[in-house]
């Protein structure tokens, strides 16, 4: 163990600011951090004991106990919340047998953990077993999952598969998604069959991964694209039709015209093990399509090339206009003359905080200094948003000039990548597109010959909300817990090791180029009148088409909702969205009319936040959505500060007190109360906006407050508080007792079923199962 | 140099200073807990908000730089509110108790703790100052006391009570043995005479601190002893009239003057009392109350009318207290009234309005959970109670009063009168109960260092230790584990506490705010 670690340390370093790295390649090694090897670390470096251990228990990657041979990873993401997370997560644990106080089974094989969210929030609830991600998981259906896992286990093949290029002149092409998304629908095991289908059929069609496609929901997706021929897209394939549709485009057309004729029936399907249950196709030219509807209304400037452009393609970039704009900048442009039109262009942070991004590349500009740097921030927190992953994984190129041209703007010679250690694949996308920058000398020293000289770098989050705040993220990179300090002093004056830098969001940063290449009013033409450009949001919840959509600023919830979302699925009536995550707010239908812009989401008590935009209909209980935030705030409190540590918690004693029926007419007003002097008192953005979800339902939705305080959760979402039923629509099939996990059913076949309340613990697994939907809750 | 107003006083500072240090400057007061001057540990706590006038936004001013043309309101409605708000939410996460619980429960606030502690390190004599802060008449009542404060005691959880009562009683009696008897330092002689009528226990302990505050004092009774109830009521074998005798020889001593077998009447009262005198405290007794009618005091079914904060009657520089006012009392209730009619007659004299005597602000959390029982008994030792043979008639020997008194578990916090938080949940009238939503935290205590006591669960996070042990190289010094509301200062790698500590442990004791690291 000594050896692995001093190892380690040779190649981390030994200065303060390697902690977060050495630990992560530790538990890399050990899949937890010994205390032995932390030891040694202390040693053997600058690092204290102190410091080493503050920071192990701070970040919610680091382990310190052995875990399972595999990890279990429930995503407890706003769109997987209101889905029923909690319950899948509740079934794992029964599966496994664990104890209150356990998270790993008795064979040492699973360990269960809850995650903030894996960003694949289209096809929620989502798990992920190690390496393997698992969409549409139902409470009833994890011990089937944990079986499948096992079995892939043990027959790795299906698992790894590398598509073969074709030499030859190509007869069309097929492209795949592979966003994490897509990836978690099977697009692998697609990618695995379309490769062998290829070979076996001697078909000479170019194959092309590209990144995130945006209609996460009708993943995975295959494009057809063939020379004089309208594209077509394939939804939701299953690996097993790939084979087919391979043989009839390429040869005949009958699989098409029979999909084409059954295809425009729309059902929530359920994606389990990563095989999707039905497969649908779509012509692009059919403009009441599902594909064509979500595509209209949106327009691509961070995600320009959207479903045609390979991740880690240079030159593909390159041939498509990438790295023009740095060009023109670093040998045409002044510093002064880019910041000009960054302000021309009226583009504000994306990050959620929507400060004019040009004033301030100019603060750092202005500030003196030998040293500065420029950052990226990737460290996309929020449960329910996606985009920066997405970007990230999609368009790595685009970000990175975005950030080289912002360093030659505010004139900075280091920067780095701060991206979430969740985010697996982004990250290594952006080291591979770092990597060929470097090799093509887009990197480096004198860059183009113009004397602009960057070098640039990945630094992994370590699992920490707060890090996405500025000023907690720059002590994280410096070695430290993710705490925020005071602002003043801004990073843009006294930033990373005390110098000025310039730290702007992904997406903030994915529209430059496109801003130098287009020009600055093709910008402002955008948007509304103070907020211009478009916004990339995470729509997911009860929508009919999830996915990443990038849309001018100014489109109504509405628009977002309806036209692009397809509206509510199941016939259910919208309620409401939640936009902007845990600093957000919830935005009633009846208010649904209002632009999307900064200024007006604001008015309402909501922020555009990063962009999560999570869709709520008739089922969703609005306290549990506030007290859904507030666990999740709580938990990411950094504690430094006496309103967020303890005021975020006992606002959620406050809201487990009101949902479990136990709560008092003036339990609201404390609550009340202590909302508005946590967002007055708290130090940091996360304190100052973590009432911002109870303010807004409070707002909008106190008679549902007030109907718990009188006993009731109308939606039966606050499982306290509802008891289940079986009515008289029962057939007697005995699915239920069967799967109840508690034997709370009686087995009695061809009788009408009976819930022991005694024994209930409101998995809801009856209720799913049950085919005459007579399970109801009261 | 930045010029800025504070509540509308221009200054100016230099460039780099704090919103708080410019206010101080100007002598302005701003309450801080978790600031230190030269330490990078704050803003934490959140207590020295200060407002914007600008914007309207509140800010830490302990890390607020002063900036040109600023405008600071230190103080208004909303301020104040927040400040109270953050402290009721440190209290809600705030183990511990300031007084242990038996003090509260004593009807004199005797503090109970201190005196065990006193008795069991021998210091017998600073024992019986103590309890002479708040008990004129220990040894009477160490017969007679029911002893309230013993059913509130902690160590009920553990086995059974420590015998308080008996041990105020050793030290009482430890110091009528003595030859020089304890008298309390008086007060400047004010030269005021004030007439006491009632020799009972609410009349004697009076008498007790009036003449402490520097007045003289006569006490008057219809009986040729003086005792009151205590001679007359209570039977022979309950209290012996020589213990009354001892502690009655004590306050002549003292400097009081009794005037024997004078029934008062209302010529009586009218003439050589409110002639004589500057102030008359009542304590009659069981009087029959419809005599005093004739004084002109007004009464109801529950005795003679007083306002309860003063115990002052319808008639100016006049007080009654015991029986009088309420019968059927306690002993204790009886003496403790005494002493606090003494008190509004002080400031009767000193030309002050009376006011109640003001008590500090008290954190309680209640009862141990079982698993906290250990971490109490950590600061004790194991034996069993010990009960005298003939009940309260006896006395403990020295041994055994040293040993009862170390079965004291030291509820009470080490730092009462330092603690901010105590000083400002005071002075913001802080609710503790308000924010009880979820579970307390479980207390642990650490005692394994020489010369400190740390207990995490009256910790308010502000750091200040883990910096200092880090900025002086402590050997490990302490850390931050977990974050947010889980978030503790603790040991790196669970070590113990003493291997952690060399050289700062005394500073963070005296840094931390509250009483969470203190000395032993």
């Amino acid at each position: 163990m000594i050896d692995i670690v001093d190892k380690i340390i040779l190649e981390k370093g030994k200065t303060v600011d390697a902690v977060i790295p050495i630990l992560q390649a530790i538990q890399a090694e050990f899949n937890y951090l010994p205390e032995k090897a932390m030891q040694r670390v202390c040693e053997t470096t600058d690092i204290s004991p102190a410091r080493i251990y503050g920071i192990s228990t701070f970040y919610s990657q680091f382990r310190h106990k052995p875990v399972g041979k595999h990890i279990i990873k429930v995503c407890v993401g706003t769109a997987c919340h209101v889905k029923g997370a909690m319950l899948v997560y509740d079934a794992f644990r029964r599966e496994l047998n664990l104890n209150e106080d356990e998270d790993t089974d008795k064979n040492n094989l699973f360990t269960v953990d809850k995650v903030a969210c894996l960003g694949c929030c289209t096809i929620a609830p989502v798990v992920q077993i190690d390496d393997t991600t698992f969409g549409h998981v139902e409470p009833s259906k994890v011990s089937d999952i944990l079986e499948e896992f096992l079995d892939i286990e043990k027959n790795p093949s299906i698992k790894k598969s590398n598509l073969s290029k074709s030499k030859n002149a190509v007869e069309g092409e097929i492209r795949i998604g592979l966003g994490s998304c897509c990836v978690a629908s099977g697009s692998s095991n697609v990618k695995m069959e379309l490769e062998k289908s290829l070979k076996t059929n001697k078909t000479n069609v170019e194959v092309k991964q590209v990144g995130c496609v945006g209609i996460c929901n009708q993943v995975p997706l295959l494009e057809i694209h063939k020379p004089d021929e309208t594209p077509h897209f394939y939804t939701k394939i299953k690996a097993e039709e790939v084979n087919e549709i391979v043989r009839r485009h390429f040869k005949s057309k009958n699989l098409f015209t029979r999909l084409k004729t059954n295809a425009l029936g729309f059902f929530d399907d359920y994606v389990l093990n990563g095989i999707p249950k039905s497969t649908q196709s779509y012509s692009s030219e059919m403009l009441d399509s599902p594909v064509s509807e979500f595509l209209d209304g949106q327009i691509n400037i961070a995600t320009e090339h959207r479903g045609f452009i390979k991740p880690n393609d240079l030159l593909e970039y390159k041939r498509l206009g990438g790295f023009q704009a740095l060009k023109k900048c670093i040998t045409q442009l002044s510093p002064e003359e880019i910041i000009e039109s960054i302000k021309q262009s009226g583009l504000k942070g994306r990050g959620g905080g929507g400060f004019p991004s040009g004033i301030k590349w100019e603060i750092v500009k202005n500030a003196e200094s030998e040293i500065k740097y420029v950052i990226c921030n990737g460290d996309e927190g929020d449960p329910g948003a996606f985009m920066d992953r997405m970007l990230l994984e999609s368009y790595p190129f685009r970000i990175i000039e975005g950030l080289m041209i912002a360093a030659y703007a505010v004139g900075a010679t280091k920067g780095l990548f701060y991206i979430r250690a969740e985010y697996p694949l982004a990250v290594s996308r952006i080291k591979e597109a770092l990597k060929l920058c470097q090799d093509n000398k887009l990197l480096g020293e004198n860059i183009l010959n113009s004397g602009f000289s960057i070098e640039l770098k990945v630094f992994e989050g370590a699992g920490a909300f707060i890090c996405g705040e500025e000023t907690a993220l720059i002590a994280s990179v410096e070695g430290n817990r993710g705490i925020p300090s005071m602002r003043p002093p801004y990073p843009a004056e006294k930033g990373l090791w005390n110098q000025p830098t310039l730290i702007n969001n992904t997406e903030t940063l994915s529209l430059i180029p496109w801003i130098i290449r287009e020009g600055a009013e093709a910008f402002a033409k955008i948007g509304s009148e103070n907020s211009k450009g478009s916004k990339v949001f995470a729509l997911a919840g009860k929508i009919n088409r999830g996915g990443l959509i990038e849309v001018p600023i100014g489109i109504s919830i509405r628009q977002i909702v309806e036209k692009i979302g397809g509206g509510i699925p199941n016939g259910k009536a919208f309620k409401a969205v939640q936009i902007g995550g845990p600093s957000g707010g919830c935005i009633p239908e009846s208010m649904a009319d209002i632009p999307i812009d900064f200024e007006s989401l604001a008015e309402v008590g909501a922020m555009m936040g990063s962009g999560g935009l999570v869709v709520l209909d008739e089922d969703d209980c609005m306290v549990d959505i506030a007290k859904y935030f507030l666990s999740f705030t709580q938990d990411q409190s950094c504690g430094k500060c006496t309103f967020c540590r303890v005021g975020t918690r006992q606002m959620l004693e406050i809201l487990n007190k009101i949902c479990s029926g136990r709560g008092k007419l003036e339990d609201l007003e404390i609550l009340e109360k202590l909302a508005e002097s946590t967002k007055k008192g708290s130090l940091c953005g996360l304190g100052k906006t973590a009432p911002n979800p109870v303010i807004s339902t409070l707002k909008y939705f106190k008679q549902e407050y007030l109907d718990h305080i009188n006993g009731k959760c109308s939606t039966g979402k606050c499982t306290e508080m509802v008891k289940y039923f079986i009515n008289d629509e029962c057939i007697g099939c005995t699915k239920c007792a069967q799967e109840c996990p508690t034997d709370a059913i009686g087995f009695k076949p061809y009788e009408l079923h009976i819930v022991d309340d005694e024994k209930c613990i409101k998995c809801d697994i009856c209720r799913q199962i049950c085919p005459v939907n007579a399970v109801v809750i009261q | 140099m930045i010029k800025l107003k504070i509540n509308n006083i221009s200054t100016e500072v230099p460039q780099g200073t704090s919103v708080l240090k410019a206010a101080q400057n100007l002598g302005v007061k701003i309450p801080t807990m978790c600031f230190h001057e030269g330490f990078t540990n704050h803003p934490s706590c959140m207590l020295c908000l200060v407002k914007d006038a600008q914007t309207g936004k509140l800010h830490p001013s302990c890390a607020l730089p002063a900036s040109e043309n600023m405008e600071i309101i230190t103080d208004d409605d909303e301020i104040h509110e927040a400040r109270k708000e953050s402290l009721e939410l440190l209290l809600s996460d705030h183990v511990g108790d300031c007084e242990a619980p038996c003090r509260p429960s004593c009807p004199a606030f005797m503090d109970i703790p201190l005196m065990n502690r006193l008795i069991s390190e021998s210091k017998f004599d600073e024992a019986l100052r103590i309890v002479k802060e708040e008990i004129a008449l220990p040894l009477i009542l160490g017969y007679i006391c029911p002893a309230p404060c013993e059913k509130a005691c902690r160590r009920t959880q553990v086995d059974e009570a420590v015998s308080i009562c008996s041990l105020k009683k050793f030290v009482a009696y430890e110091d009528l043995e003595r030859q020089d008897i304890y008298l309390p330092q008086k007060e400047s002689k004010s030269n005021k005479k004030v007439a006491i009528i009632g020799t009972g226990p609410a009349g004697l302990a009076s008498a007790f601190y009036i003449l402490k505050y520097g007045h003289d004092c006569v006490l008057f009774d219809k009986n040729e002893e003086a005792g009151g109830t205590l001679r007359y009521d209570i039977p022979e074998e309950k209290l012996p009239n020589s213990a009354i005798d001892k502690e009655i020889e004590v306050l002549k001593k003292y400097g009081a003057e009794f005037r024997l077998n004078k029934l008062i009447d209302k010529e009586l009262y009218q003439k050589e009392i409110k002639e004589e005198f500057d102030a008359v405290v009542i304590a009659m007794g069981n009087f029959d109350i419809s005599n005093l009618d004739k004084f002109g005091f007004e009464n109801d079914k529950f005795g003679l009318v007083i306002n309860r904060d003063t115990f002052e009657v319808n008639k100016q520089g006049v007080f009654a207290c015991g029986n009088i006012i309420r019968s059927r009392r306690m002993a204790v209730t009886s003496v403790a009234q005494g002493k606090a009619a003494a008190y509004s007659v002080h400031q009767y004299l000193n030309a002050q309005e009376p006011e109640k005597r003001h008590r500090m602000f008290n954190s309680k959390f209640g009862k141990l959970f079982e698993e906290e029982i250990k971490e109490y008994q950590k600061e004790t030792i194991a034996d069993q109670r010990q009960w005298l043979e003939n009940g309260k008639i006896d006395n403990f020997t020295k041994n055994q009063a040293i040993t009862e008194a170390k079965r004291c578990m030291h509820c009470d916090c080490r730092k009462p009168n330092s603690c901010k938080l105590r000083i400002f949940a005071d002075e913001y009238r802080a609710d503790r109960k308000k924010f009880l939503f979820g579970e307390r935290k479980k207390i642990k205590k650490y005692f394994q260092h020489d010369l400190i006591v740390y207990e995490p669960e009256k910790c308010i996070k502000c750091n200040l230790c883990v910096e200092i042990s880090a900025l002086e190289k402590d050997t490990l010094g302490f850390t931050n584990i977990r974050r947010g509301f889980d978030v503790e200062i603790s040991m790196p790698f669970n070590k113990s506490i003493n291997k952690i500590f060399t050289n700062t442990a005394e500073k963070c004791a005296s840094a931390c705010p509250t009483g969470a690291i203190s000395m032993k």
